[in-house]
C-alpha cells in the first residue's frame, strides 16, 4: 500500500510496499518528491531472506541442489547450473557434451520464458495490459515445452551433478522448432513495435536514464549494462558448457534508458531462437550424466553463468566431505539495485512503476530487508491508482498506450 | 441472515475478488498466480478480479514460507481485509515450509501466522489447481460463513 | 604470456608482498591467500585506478573458525575476476568499507555486518541488510557456532544449550 506524507516543504515521502500488485513481490521504496520530481529514493528488499545458505551448510550436495534451484523460480535453471558446475569443477568432473547441449537448450528456452514475462508485466505497467495478454500467452507453450522436457513448468529440475536427468526425443525436439518458428513470428512484431511506435516510444525513451559511466561506477549487470553499451555477457566473455562451441551474437543498444532495455530483450529472444535451433541441430549423441561421487574434494571455485537478469555468480567451498562448507549466491538483481536508486532519482512519480520493473528485479535471488519510515499525516494511494496516474500523467500530454493495437 | 449479509454472500459466490500477497516466496508460485489470470487459463471468467488492496478483496492468495519480514505485514494485510475473508495458501512452503522449514528466517508455513482455509501442495502449483481450489473454496462458503463472522485479530496456528 | 599472469606480473612489480599471496587459479581466475589490512588498502585502489577493474562484483564472508575470511570479487573488462582475500579475527573484525571506490558494494557489506558480525567502518547510512527489525545483537546466523536450533522465531531469542550434568562432570 502507497502511503504520503507531507513534509511541509513540497517534499513529500512515498513509501511503496511491500506489497504491492504489479510485481507480486515483496519490496519497499522511499521515495521523496518535490511537485512531480523524484529527488530521492531509498531502495528496500529483504522480505525476501530465507536464509537458505546457512542450511545449505548442514545438508549435501545433492540436497543442496534442490534449495539452490529454489533460490528463484524465474531463473532457477540458470542457479542450478552454476551450482552443478561448481560441484562438477571441484570433483575434475567432465560432463557429455549431450548434457551441456540440453543444459543450453534449457537455458535459452528460461530466457524466452523470462523476456516474455517482462515484456508483459512491463507492458502492464504503462497499461498496454492487452500485450500482456499476448506475451503471457505465447509464454505458455514455452512452458509447455519445459514441462515436457523437465516435467514441471516452474522449477524444472532438469540438472544433476554429473549432467541432465532427461533427454530430448524427436517428438519434443519438432515441438520446440514448432514453437520456435511461432514465436519467431510474434518476435517480428515486438520489434517492429518498440521501432516504431511513437506512442510506446514517448513512454519508455529517456526514462529511467542511467548513463553507461554511471553503469560502470555502479557495477549493474545483464540488459541494464548492455542496454548502455556495455559488453557484458558472460556466454561471450567466459563462455562455459556448450556456449564454448555455440556462436551467441551479444546484444547492445545505446539508448541507456527503459528503451533500451526493452530493446535488447525482445533482440535477445530472437537470438535465444537461434541459439536453440543451432543446438537442435548440432547436438552430439551419447549420454546425458556421468555418475558424480558422493564426497567432493576440498576446494574453492567461483562460477559465473548468464541468467535471464545477468551475471549471476556462485562461491562453493568444500572440505572433502559430502556438506558443503559454504555456499554463496551472488543473483544479478542484487547487482542492479544500487543503479536502480539513480535511475529512479530526477525521474518523475508517473515513471516509477516501469523504472523499477526495467531492470527485471527478481526479489527473491536477492533477499533484502527494510523499513517502512513511520508517517505523521497520511494519505492513502494504492499501487493501482499510482499506476493510473503514470498513464493519466501521459494521457495528457497525448500519449496514449490504450489506443494501441495488439497487432494479432 | 440479514438482506446485506446475504447480499455480500452472492457478490463473494459469484465474483470472488483477491490479493496476492509473497510472504518469502521464490517466485515460482507468484508467477503461476499471476498465469492463472491470463487468456489460456483466464481465473477472470468466473468473476474473480486480482485487487491491489486489501479492503477491496474477498480472498487472500499467499505463496512463499512466511518470513520474519512478512510475518508483520502478512498479519496487517489479513487484519485490512474485511469479511468474509478467506485465505489459500499456494504451494508447499505456504503450506508447511517446504524445503525452507529449517531456515532461520522462516516461521513456517502460512498458518503459523494467519488461519488458512485452503492448502495447495506443489512446487510450483499449476494454475488449473488454483481454480479449482478457488471453486472449492467457493462450494464450502455456506458451511465457513459462521466461522467468519468475527474478526480474528490474533495470529492463529 | 596470458592476460592473467601479466596482471599477476604486474601486481608483484609494483607491490613485492604479492609474490608470495598471489596466485593463477585457472582461467579468469586470480586469487591471493590473505592480505593484511595495509596490503589490502593499497591493493584495491591501485587494481581499480591502473589495472582496470572497474567492477566489484561481490564480497563473501566465510567463516574460517577464529576469523572471517572475506573474498572480495573485482572484474575486469576482459571479465578476469580478481579475488582479493582478507582475513579478519573475531575478537577483532574492523575493516573499512570500499564503498567510495566501489559504490555497488555497499549492500554486500551490510551483509558482511549482519549475518558475520564483521565492524564495516565507513559505510553509508541506510537501513540493515538482510536480517529483520528486531533481530537480537550479538547475533550472527553464519557464523558456524551460531546454531539455528537453538533460536527462537517467535520471541527473536537466542538460547545456548544448558551443559547437562554429564557433560558438567566430564
Amino acid at each position: 500500500m502507497v502511503e504520503s506524507d507531507n513534509f511541509g516543504d513540497n517534499r513529500i515521502a512515498v513509501p511503496i510496499g511491500p506489497q504491492h500488485p504489479s510485481l507480486d513481490e515483496p519490496g519497499c521504496f522511499d521515495i521523496t518528491l518535490e511537485g512531480e520530481k523524484v529527488v530521492d529514493a531509498v531502495i528496500g528488499v529483504g522480505y525476501n531472506h530465507r536464509g537458505l545458505e546457512k542450511v545449505c551448510e548442514s545438508k549435501t550436495y545433492i540436497q543442496d541442489l534442490y534449495i539452490i534451484e529454489r533460490v528463484c523460480g524465474i531463473c532457477s535453471h540458470a542457479h542450478s547450473t552454476a551450482f552443478c558446475m561448481g560441484i562438477e569443477e571441484l570433483s575434475g568432473l567432465t560432463i557429455p557434451p549431450r548434457a551441456a547441449y540440453i543444459r543450453v537448450i534449457v537455458a535459452e528456452l528460461e530466457r524466452l520464458h523470462s523476456h516474455l514475462l517482462w515484456l508483459g508485466v512491463a507492458c502492464h505497467e504503462i497499461g498496454f495490459d492487452t500485450m500482456f495478454m499476448f506475451t503471457w500467452r505465447n509464454r505458455e507453450k514455452v512452458l509447455d515445452i519445459l514441462a515436457v522436457l523437465g516435467g514441471n513448468r516452474v522449477n524444472y529440475g532438469v540438472n544433476t551433478i554429473g549432467g541432465v536427468r532427461r533427454d530430448l526425443d524427436e517428438t519434443l525436439t519438432s515441438q520446440i522448432l514448432k514453437t520456435m518458428e511461432m514465436l519467431e513470428e510474434e518476435i517480428k512484431y515486438y520489434v517492429e513495435l518498440a521501432h516504431t511506435e511513437s506512442t510506446l516510444i514517448s513512454r519508455l525513451a529517456g526514462v529511467g536514464k542511467l548513463s553507461k559511466e554511471d553503469v560502470i561506477h555502479y557495477g549493474a549487470v545483464g540488459p541494464v549494462a548492455r542496454a548502455a553499451g556495455i559488453e557484458d555477457d558472460i556466454r561471450v566473455k567466459e563462455p562455459y558448457g556448450a556456449y564454448k562451441e555455440i556462436p551467441v551474437h551479444m546484444i547492445t543498444d545505446t539508448n541507456a534508458d527503459v528503451y533500451g532495455r526493452t530493446v535488447v530483450r525482445i533482440l535477445e529472444m530472437q537470438e535465444s531462437i537461434n541459439i536453440i535451433r543451432y543446438c537442435l541441430k548440432n547436438i552430439p549423441d551419447g549420454a546425458i550424466s556421468v555418475k558424480a561421487p558422493r564426497k567432493i574434494p576440498a576446494g574453492e571455485v567461483i562460477i559465473r553463468v548468464e541468467a535471464p537478469r545477468g551475471e549471476d555468480i556462485h562461491f562453493i567451498r568444500s572440505n572433502g566431505t559430502d556438506i558443503p562448507d559454504r555456499v554463496r549466491v551472488r543473483a544479478p538483481t542484487e547487482a542492479n539495485w544500487h543503479g536502480m536508486k539513480h535511475m529512479l532519482e530526477g525521474g518523475y512519480l508517473a515513471d516509477v512503476p516501469i523504472t523499477i520493473a526495467a531492470i527485471d528485479p527478481c526479489y527473491s535471488c536477492t533477499d533484502r530487508a527494510i523499513q517502512l519510515r513511520s508517517e505523521k499525516d497520511t494519505r492513502v494511494l494504492d499501487w493501482k491508482e499510482l499506476r493510473q496516474y503514470g498513464i493519466n500523467f501521459y494521457k495528457k500530454q497525448g500519449i496514449d498506450i490504450s489506443t494501441l493495437s495488439a497487432g494479432r | 441472515m440479514s438482506i446485506i449479509n446475504k447480499a455480500i454472500e452472492w457478490g463473494t459466490k459469484k465474483s470472488p475478488w483477491i490479493i496476492h500477497f509473497n510472504a518469502g516466496a521464490c517466485n515460482g508460485c507468484d508467477i503461476e498466480t499471476v498465469d492463472s489470470l491470463t487468456p489460456r487459463y483466464d481465473l477472470e471468467r468466473v468473476g474473480t478480479l486480482k485487487q491491489g488492496s486489501p479492503r477491496h478483496a474477498d480472498v487472500l492468495v499467499c505463496t512463499g514460507a512466511v518470513t520474519l519480514q512478512t510475518r508483520d505485514r502478512l498479519i496487517q494485510i489479513y487484519q485490512q481485509m474485511s469479511n468474509p475473508k478467506f485465505v489459500i495458501a499456494v504451494g508447499t512452503c505456504a503450506c508447511t515450509g517446504g524445503i525452507f522449514k529449517d531456515c532461520y528466517c522462516v516461521t513456517g508455513g502460512i498458518d503459523s501466522v494467519i488461519p488458512v482455509d485452503v492448502y495447495l501442495p506443489g512446487c510450483a502449483v499449476r494454475p488449473e489447481q488454483l481454480i479449482s481450489a478457488v471453486d472449492k473454496l467457493l462450494a464450502t462458503l455456506d458451511q465457513d460463513q459462521k466461522k467468519k463472522e468475527t474478526t480474528t485479530s490474533e495470529p492463529g496456528r | 604470456m596470458n592476460l592473467e599472469d601479466e596482471i599477476a606480473g604486474k601486481l608483484c612489480e609494483k607491490f613485492p608482498f604479492m609474490t608470495d599471496k598471489i596466485y593463477v587459479q585457472k582461467e579468469k581466475r586470480i586469487f591471493t591467500k590473505p592480505l593484511s589490512r595495509d596490503e589490502f588498502e593499497k591493493t584495491i585502489r591501485y587494481v581499480h585506478d591502473e589495472l582496470g577493474f572497474y567492477r566489484a562484483c561481490h564480497v563473501v564472508g566465510t567463516d574460517d573458525g577464529d576469523s572471517i575470511g572475506l573474498l572480495y570479487i573485482l572484474s575486469n573488462k576482459d571479465s578476469i575476476l580478481l579475488i582479493l582475500r582478507e582475513s579478519v579475527p573475531k575478537t577483532n573484525t574492523e575493516v573499512t568499507s570500499i564503498s567510495d571506490i566501489y559504490p555497488s558494494i555497499v549492500l554486500h557489506e551490510r551483509e558482511l555486518v549482519d549475518l558475520f558480525g564483521v565492524m564495516v567502518k565507513g559505510l553509508p547510512d541506510g537501513p540493515r541488510y538482510p536480517l529483520p527489525d528486531g533481530w537480537p545483537d550479538g547475533n550472527y546466523p553464519m557464523r558456524k557456532e551460531w546454531n539455528p536450533k537453538n533460536f527462537n522465531k517467535e520471541t527473536m531469542t537466542y538460547q545456548q544449550p544448558q551443559e547437562t550434568e554429564a557433560q558438567k562432570n566430564g
